[in-house]
């Protein structure tokens, strides 16, 4: 019993420490607060990208390696508005991602940015669609 | 109750002359939890290399559910390694304290591989933004290889629960013997998912390489150690039972002879996995010491009266194909560091002990425990080798509080003088075992000089 405790105890220190040590934001996104879904009453409602004015032309952004493969992105600027994003790495013929993609690009496209919620059953490749898609909008910020 | 004092002095008898007496050998028992544990480092390693960062709290839940869903997994291929019946392992460590390993090992990783799953799928759904249950869904009949890892870990939460103590009483040996070789079919189940989802598998190359070379080289091990060994064995040797003596109420020696028998390399103290193919039989190897030195032409076994296997033992024909697996065991003269031993039996725990009282070199004292006076199998050939050697016997009969020589330090220092400076082998019940360890340590005698082996299983 006594070292059903301490294995447990130990188990769970070590875990906390070696998480704990890892540094708790993301490098590729600056650190994304998750962000409520668009707000379904107002589909209408052209959501904004105040930081990307002007800019237009087509950016790549990194290859991310997920527990399902390396995702990439290239986005489509138009004076600042994200118009079109393509899928270079990452898509799926079967399985739960097989369809991510499309539906990830559809809510980038509804939210302008890269702040989107992961697709269930597609958690890793949410992760590195989000991570890629961030990238693609850092270079054309920069 | 009687006690039955056989001092022998020692007569005119040709006695081997004493060996110079090695210094006490560590056994590097301590090296095989080194390595071990240095390969769980390499995959924490692992999961530290590809880990840039963790953010949020399903950051937090994912990375502890791959950690603990790596060591899981690093943890069956070396629980099924410890099984194995690697010979140097089994050697260096003891049979009994590889199985001892298996089991608190066995514990620890059941309930890793419930956190893993608990922890994956929680911070999969924090992360996916879904209730639980249509997470669990999603990814068991969706994420590539999970339908069989999920029945992987069902099996072995089966598994668990049909080995914890309480249901362990409930059932014979075999039965849990061979509900324990569903593990085999969870961890090839569980193996897939973790090279087709885990994070540190799919994107690296030479991680794949060493997952698989660790896992192929495990089952390598069994293969070779627990079947192909076997078959060789039984095609070179061709080991039959010869004869099948009473030698107590309750037990009896089984006479094995075969072809070339000191290829074996037997060593008084150590055992064999027996397997007789009979009806009844043919699918349980069980354990059983050597109860006699080994000769080119003859084993002997003797068996007490316990589970069902050992049951039928006593109605095995002479003719009957054996298959043998061994040798196992530490149990032997190598363990020894002192000139002076003392052997402890308790019942039929005598049979490793007696080849052990007719070869070990120097001066060797036997005391035998056992209920009843006629319950002291061997008895008669025990005899003959301390009157042959001009070694002591000690039977000590009775049970509890009416045992005439209790097992306590002032009882055996009054029967043995300097009982301090011998080296101690003990065999017999788990009760008796752990009674003997106390009073030997409370006699003086230092924890490296008492050996035992228990087939409590």
């Amino acid at each position: 019993m006594l070292r059903a405790v301490a294995a447990t105890t130990a188990t769970v220190a070590g875990l906390f420490l070696l998480l704990a040590l890892k540094p708790h934001q993301s490098p590729t996104a600056a650190a994304a607060p998750p962000v409520e879904p668009t707000p379904g009453g107002s589909p209408s409602a052209v959501p904004s990208a105040p930081e990307r004015d002007g800019t237009s032309g087509t950016f790549t952004g990194d290859t991310i390696d997920t527990a399902r493969g390396p995702v990439q992105v290239r986005v489509t600027l138009a004076k600042g508005r994200l118009t079109a994003i393509a899928v270079l790495k990452g898509e799926h013929r079967e399985g739960p991602s097989a369809d991510a993609l499309a539906r990830l690009t559809k809510r980038a496209l509804a939210a302008q940015n890269a702040k989107i919620d992961a697709v269930s059953g597609a958690t890793f490749t949410s992760e590195g669609y989000r991570s890629s898609l961030q990238s693609a909008l850092d270079r054309a910020d920069g | 109750m009687t006690t039955v004092p056989h001092a022998r002095t020692g007569g005119p008898v040709p006695r081997p002359a004493p060996p110079p007496v090695r210094r006490p050998r560590r056994f590097p028992a301590e090296g095989a939890l080194v390595v071990v544990f240095g390969g769980a480092a390499a995959v924490l390693a692992l999961w530290w290399r590809h880990t840039p960062s963790v953010v949020g709290l399903d950051g937090w839940l994912t990375g502890a559910g791959r950690i603990t869903g790596l060591l899981a997994g690093y943890a069956c291929a070396v629980l099924l390694a410890l099984m194995a019946r690697v010979p140097v392992l089994d050697r260096v460590v003891g049979t009994d304290r590889l199985a001892r390993w298996h089991a608190t090992g066995g514990r620890y990783t059941v309930f890793l591989a419930l956190a893993h799953t608990a922890l994956i799928i929680w911070g999969s759904s924090v992360s996916s933004r879904t209730n639980v249950i249509d997470q669990t869904a999603t990814m068991v009949f969706e994420y590539e290889d999970l339908l069989q890892g999920t029945i992987g870990l069902l099996l072995l939460l089966g598994v668990g629960a049909v080995s914890a103590r309480a249901a362990r009483r409930r059932m014979s040996y075999e039965t849990w013997h061979h509900l324990h070789f569903c593990t085999y079919l969870a961890v090839f189940l569980a193996f897939f998912h973790q090279l087709s989802n885990g994070a540190d598998f799919v994107a690296d190359r030479p991680a794949r390489i060493a997952w698989y070379t660790l896992y192929l080289g495990v089952a390598a091990l069994l293969l070779w150690n627990r079947f192909l060994t076997p078959v060789r064995r039984a095609l070179r040797h061709r080991l039959r039972v010869a004869e099948v003596h009473p030698e107590a109420p309750g037990v009896v020696s089984v006479y094995v002879t075969g072809r070339r028998l000191a290829e074996l390399g037997a060593q008084p103290g150590q055992f064999f996995r027996w397997r007789f193919l009979a009806p009844g039989h043919w699918w349980a190897a069980n354990p059983f010491s050597l109860s006699a030195p080994a000769d080119p032409r003859h084993l002997r076994i003797t068996v007490k009266e316990a589970g069902g296997h050992s049951r039928a033992v006593a109605r095995l024909r002479p003719g009957t194909r054996v298959w043998a697996e061994g040798p196992y065991g530490a149990f032997t003269a190598a363990r020894r560091s002192s000139a002076k031993v003392l052997l402890l039996g308790g019942g039929v725990g005598i049979t490793p002990l007696r080849p052990l009282f007719e070869t070990l070199p120097g001066e060797v004292t036997l005391v035998y425990f056992a209920r009843r006076a006629e319950d002291l199998a061997l008895r008669g050939e025990l005899d003959e080798i301390a009157a042959a050697r001009g070694a002591r016997v000690h039977y000590a009969v009775g049970e509890g509080a009416g045992t005439s020589l209790p097992l306590t330090a002032d009882a055996l220092g009054a029967v043995i003088p300097d009982l301090a400076a011998h080296d101690v082998y003990v065999c017999g019940p788990p009760g008796m075992t752990e009674a003997a360890r106390r009073a030997l340590r409370d006699a003086g005698v230092p924890r490296r000089r008492i050996h035992h082996e228990s087939f409590a299983f």
